[in-house]
């Protein structure tokens, strides 16, 4: 095997698919990178075994060859290298790879490429579907902050994602039990029937990253045997294990009535909460909203407060455009700050019926998609 | 086959019954002389063994001696000099009162005594064996009595057949006269073994080599002494009549620190009134002073001397006197367990603060309670205008007076009960490294974070938020877990629990403590909470509550693996130095080790 590439390029490729190498793996050549020149390019893969990505580069191959290399040493040595190019060989001494770059060289033992897992599956049976590439972030950020961080139920760290051909498009839900976001996205190719997996929220959340600059439409793929999903971009192939499990039924979760609606700008709520939540710190992260519709000669406001008995407290009030009855409703300021954090459009809905129940949150935009929070309970 | 007829037991059958009951063992004996001799008002007692008591027990005093005419009497069974009627039982100031120790040692082995009264020219000696006295002759002797008795049991094989050997029973003769030399700080005791001096006090009223007796030089270093005017603990019954009855109790003694802690409670050693007893109440009583602060199933090293007016306690249960009967056991019970608590709790340097001759207090044992343990039982006055708030005397104090108490108050309102620590990173995901006055220590960062939830639920300053579920979840559980909701389902409410019960063996959990968000698996950790409510191993009864929040503690505690960042590494050691009890955590277990300057030193082959 011989290639010559760009170090930027191959540097960038390296931390893309650093992000699935196993860290403390007892099999040592999941710590590795897979090296393949084949053709015009080079393609780098890693696997953890929970997901995997291959990713390519532009590269002059010389000589066709695979080998795997600790996947920490080859990043540090090549990220120190100046701008330039780079030549990857093998010279045949065992399965050492040699590397250098202007003055530097380097030889860094391998192990046989053909002791790599084979993760790709193959994806001759699968159901495939496309998502949209320019709010596929957003997507991703709205609903995977309602999945669960810990592991204790491993469908709640998930992403519930049902196709849904008749009504023409894909809908995602997370739910950790005090919260649920619920996310729709235009579905663009035809399918026959409705299918709906869980994918780890992980997972998208390593696809959030990876498809920054992307323009192309995302291709996703689910195994026929419905347990991984891969999604194919343009330089480069992440494949997943999908949970296994029933999700609960988040459809009635939402609420369908509301008794006030307040529609507030979305920074100023969102600054409003982050001062409360320096104070919510030390009592409980709650935070309180109180809305009142105002009158004729007053515009509608939320107030927004939090107090802790030993810290002190504070009061922000925001303008906002509110229909219905006055209404006090506490949340806690995570769940808050995260929903506001998601909402790129300029307002923000909050729909409330009663200080007990649900909290609907909704971008006041096209966007369709519903942020559920449970409030707060105070004992006074 | 006809019976044998009834008939009376002879003198000497009868004593050795009754023997029985005072005599158990050789430190038996040497108890009841110990305790004659304090009676007779020794300065000085001198106890001498040989093969464990066996073959020889000799107790010597100073005391006021038996006169001449009285000698004989002294042998005979309920004949005491302690008290005269049934009506002074009810006041007895003595050790002995019952007048049958003698009569019962003489009876189950060959005793000479030899006395001779202070205001009498000649002593006594006289010589009795297994009962029957053998000779008796004026003597020349010096003032005070000097018992020996020999070949202990020669004639009571039954007995002899359960003695232990001679190590273990030389050890029991130790662990009595170095707990009397506690009680009895201003008294001397020396103990000879086989000829060689085993132990001695200096009768001054210095401790040290008492302690070092009797618990090892390493825990006695780190022995608390119980103030005796221990700070007013916050009432937990608006019962006055009850804290004047706790006011007349007096507490004194030395309690091990938190982290030395034993298998058994023999090493709680007990005297009332000056009296050494064995009362599971009062055991407890100190136990539960150490509640939360060692863990299950362990219990600490004490020796507490409490007095109490003698009406207000009985003594005559057993012959051995070491049972008692209080009047009223409540105060005596609250006044021990305060005491004791107020001692263990309060390591924190307070008053010697001020004290500029006082070495600089060190980790772990240290403050007001060790720094008094040696000069004696007064613990240094606080010097005037140390209080916390300034007060009209300290207003009116010379300045340089003042300016020494100022110093205290800002030292004493930091509070710290540890020394200052500096965070320097983290180990294995579970214990927080840092660097302090004494070398390195490492904090157990789910331990301390426990300690820290524990002591802040209890305080009531968080206030308690509940966060409900989207969707309520049932929860099946067992009968027991069960019947702990339904009972106390106000304590699960005060905490921010909504359960209800849901059918026959299930509840329905609608919301749960703020402090326990985020889960996801709301059954698993209702059911965890329940549990480790149960009531395990713990020495004392605790209310359902404490253990709640305990469970709550322990399942929204930092989980051991988790990576810290510094920033909260730094807030979770500041939230631990202020925490009443840092060092354990609430199930007793230790927070944080400490790997002092002087073991690297050692270890890295400097020394």
């Amino acid at each position: 095997m011989r290639v010559t590439c760009r170090q930027e390029d191959l540097s960038r490729s390296l931390s893309t698919v650093n992000r699935a190498v196993a860290t403390r793996s007892p099999l040592p050549i999941l710590s590795n990178i897979l090296l393949r020149a084949a053709g015009d390019r080079l393609e780098l893969s890693a696997t953890n075994l929970e997901i995997g990505i291959a990713c390519w580069l532009a590269a002059d191959v010389s000589g066709e060859g695979a080998v795997t290399v600790p996947a920490r040493l080859l990043s540090d040595f090549v990220n120190s290298l100046p701008p330039g190019e780079v030549v990857l060989e093998m010279t045949g001494k065992g399965q050492t790879l040699d590397v250098s770059s202007d003055r530097f060289r380097a030889d860094i033992r391998g192990i046989d490429a053909a002791d790599f897992p084979a993760f790709m599956p193959d994806t001759d049976q699968a159901t495939s579907f496309t998502l949209p590439p320019e709010n596929l972030r957003e997507i991703i950020s709205q609903v995977t902050i309602a999945a669960a961080t810990d592991e204790s139920r491993p469908v709640l760290t998930g992403v519930l994602t049902v196709l849904d051909p008749d009504a023409g498009h894909v809908t995602m839900a997370a739910a950790d039990g005090f919260r649920l976001s619920v996310r729709e996205a235009p579905l663009e190719t035809p399918l026959d029937g409705r299918l709906s997996v869980v994918i780890p929220a992980r997972t998208l959340l390593e696809l959030a990253r990876v498809c920054g600059d992307e323009t192309q439409p995302v291709q996703a793929a689910i195994t026929a045997g419905r347990n991984q999903i891969v999604f194919r971009l343009s330089h480069l192939d992440l494949v997943s294990l999908l949970i296994d499990g029933n999700f609960p039924d988040y459809e009635r979760i939402v609420p369908q009535t509301h008794t006030t609606r307040a529609v507030i700008n979305t920074r100023a709520l969102f600054q409003a909460a982050r001062v409360a939540s320096f104070f919510a710190r030390d009592a409980a992260n709650v935070v309180r909203l109180s809305l009142d519709p105002g009158d004729e000669m007053r515009p509608g406001t939320v107030t927004v407060s939090a107090q802790a008995a030993e810290v002190g407290g504070n009061e922000t009030e925001v303008e906002a455009a509110i229909d219905g009855d006055v209404m006090e409703i506490a949340f806690n300021a995570k769940y808050l700050l995260d929903v506001l954090g998601v909402i790129s459009a300029d307002q923000v809905a909050l729909e409330l019926s009663t200080p007990s129940s649900p909290g609907v949150f909704k971008p006041v935009a096209e966007t369709p998609f519903t942020h559920v929070i449970m409030p707060m309970h105070i004992a006074r | 086959m006809a019976l044998p007829p009834i008939r009376p037991l002879d003198d000497l059958t009868i004593a050795r019954i009754a023997a029985g009951e005072v005599v158990e063992r050789p430190s038996s004996v040497v108890k009841e002389l110990i305790e004659n001799s304090l009676d007779a008002g020794a300065t000085d007692v001198r106890v001498e063994v040989q093969a464990g008591g066996r073959r020889l027990i000799r107790v010597a005093d100073d005391g006021t001696g038996i006169p001449a005419d009285q000698v004989s009497l002294a042998f005979q069974k309920h004949a005491t000099s302690k008290i005269r009627s049934s009506a002074d039982l009810e006041r007895v100031a003595t050790l002995g009162f019952r007048g049958e120790a003698l009569a019962s040692i003489a009876s189950v082995c060959h005793v000479t005594l030899v006395t001779r009264a202070r205001d009498e020219p000649t002593g006594t000696r006289i010589r009795i064996d297994n009962g029957q006295v053998l000779a008796r002759e004026p003597v020349g002797a010096a003032v005070g009595t000097v018992i020996t008795a020999e070949n202990l049991f020669n004639a009571v094989p039954a007995r002899l057949k359960f003695l232990r050997n001679e190590a273990t029973e030389a050890g029991h003769i130790h662990d009595v006269v170095v707990r009397y030399a506690l009680a009895y700080p201003e008294r001397r005791f020396l103990l000879v073994g086989n000829g060689r001096p085993l132990f001695q006090s200096p009768g001054t009223g210095e401790l040290e080599d008492t302690l070092i007796a009797a618990f090892g030089i390493d825990v006695a270093r780190q022995m608390l002494t119980i103030q005796v005017d221990p700070p007013p603990a916050p009432r937990i019954a608006a019962d006055a009549d009850d804290d004047e009855a706790v006011a007349r109790v007096r507490v004194r003694g030395y309690v091990g620190p938190p982290h030395v802690h034993r298998a058994t409670r023999r090493h709680v050693t007990l005297f009332v009134n000056g009296r050494w007893v064995h009362d599971t109440h009062l055991g407890y009583a100190v136990a539960q002073a150490y509640h939360t602060l060692i863990p299950k199933g362990r219990h600490p090293v004490a020796v507490v001397m409490i007095e109490v007016p003698p009406a207000a306690v009985d003594v005559n249960v057993h012959p051995a006197k070491t049972e008692v009967r209080f009047r009223d056991g409540r105060p005596v019970f609250a006044a021990v367990q305060r005491a004791v608590r107020a001692a263990v709790v309060g390591q924190a340097p307070v008053a010697p603060m001020a004290d500029d001759d006082a070495p600089p207090p060190s980790w772990p044992a240290r403050g007001a309670g060790r720094l008094a343990l040696f000069p004696g039982f007064k613990a240094p006055p606080p010097p005037r205008g140390i209080s916390p708030w300034p007060t009209a005397e300290a207003s009116t104090a010379a300045p340089a007076e003042a300016e020494a108490g100022r110093q205290a108050t800002f030292l004493d309102r930091a509070g710290r009960r540890l020394p200052v620590l500096r965070v320097i990173g983290q180990l294995a995901q579970m214990y927080v490294l840092a660097e302090g006055p004494e070398g390195l220590y490492l904090v157990d960062q789910h331990a301390a974070h426990e300690r820290v939830m524990y002591e802040r639920f209890m305080a009531r300053r968080a206030p308690l938020a509940s966060q409900p579920l989207l969707v309520p979840e049932p929860v099946a559980l067992d009968r027991l877990q069960l019947g702990a909701v339904e009972e106390h389902a106000g304590a699960f409410a005060d905490l921010g629990f909504d359960v209800e019960p849901f059918g026959p063996d299930a509840v329905v959990v609608r919301a749960l403590p703020e402090v326990l968000v985020p889960t996801s698996d709301v059954a698993a950790l209702v059911r965890t909470v329940i549990d480790a409510t149960a009531e395990g191993g713990a020495p004392v009864h605790d209310s359902f509550e404490a253990r709640l929040v305990r469970a709550v503690c322990k399942q929204a505690t930092v989980k051991a693996g988790q990576t810290l960042t510094l920033e909260e590494m730094r807030s979770l050691v500041r939230d631990l130095e202020d925490c009443q009890s840092p060092r354990t955590c609430p199930h007793g277990r230790p927070t944080m080790i400490v790997l002092t300057a002087d073991r690297l030193f050692r270890e890295f082959g400097r020394g």
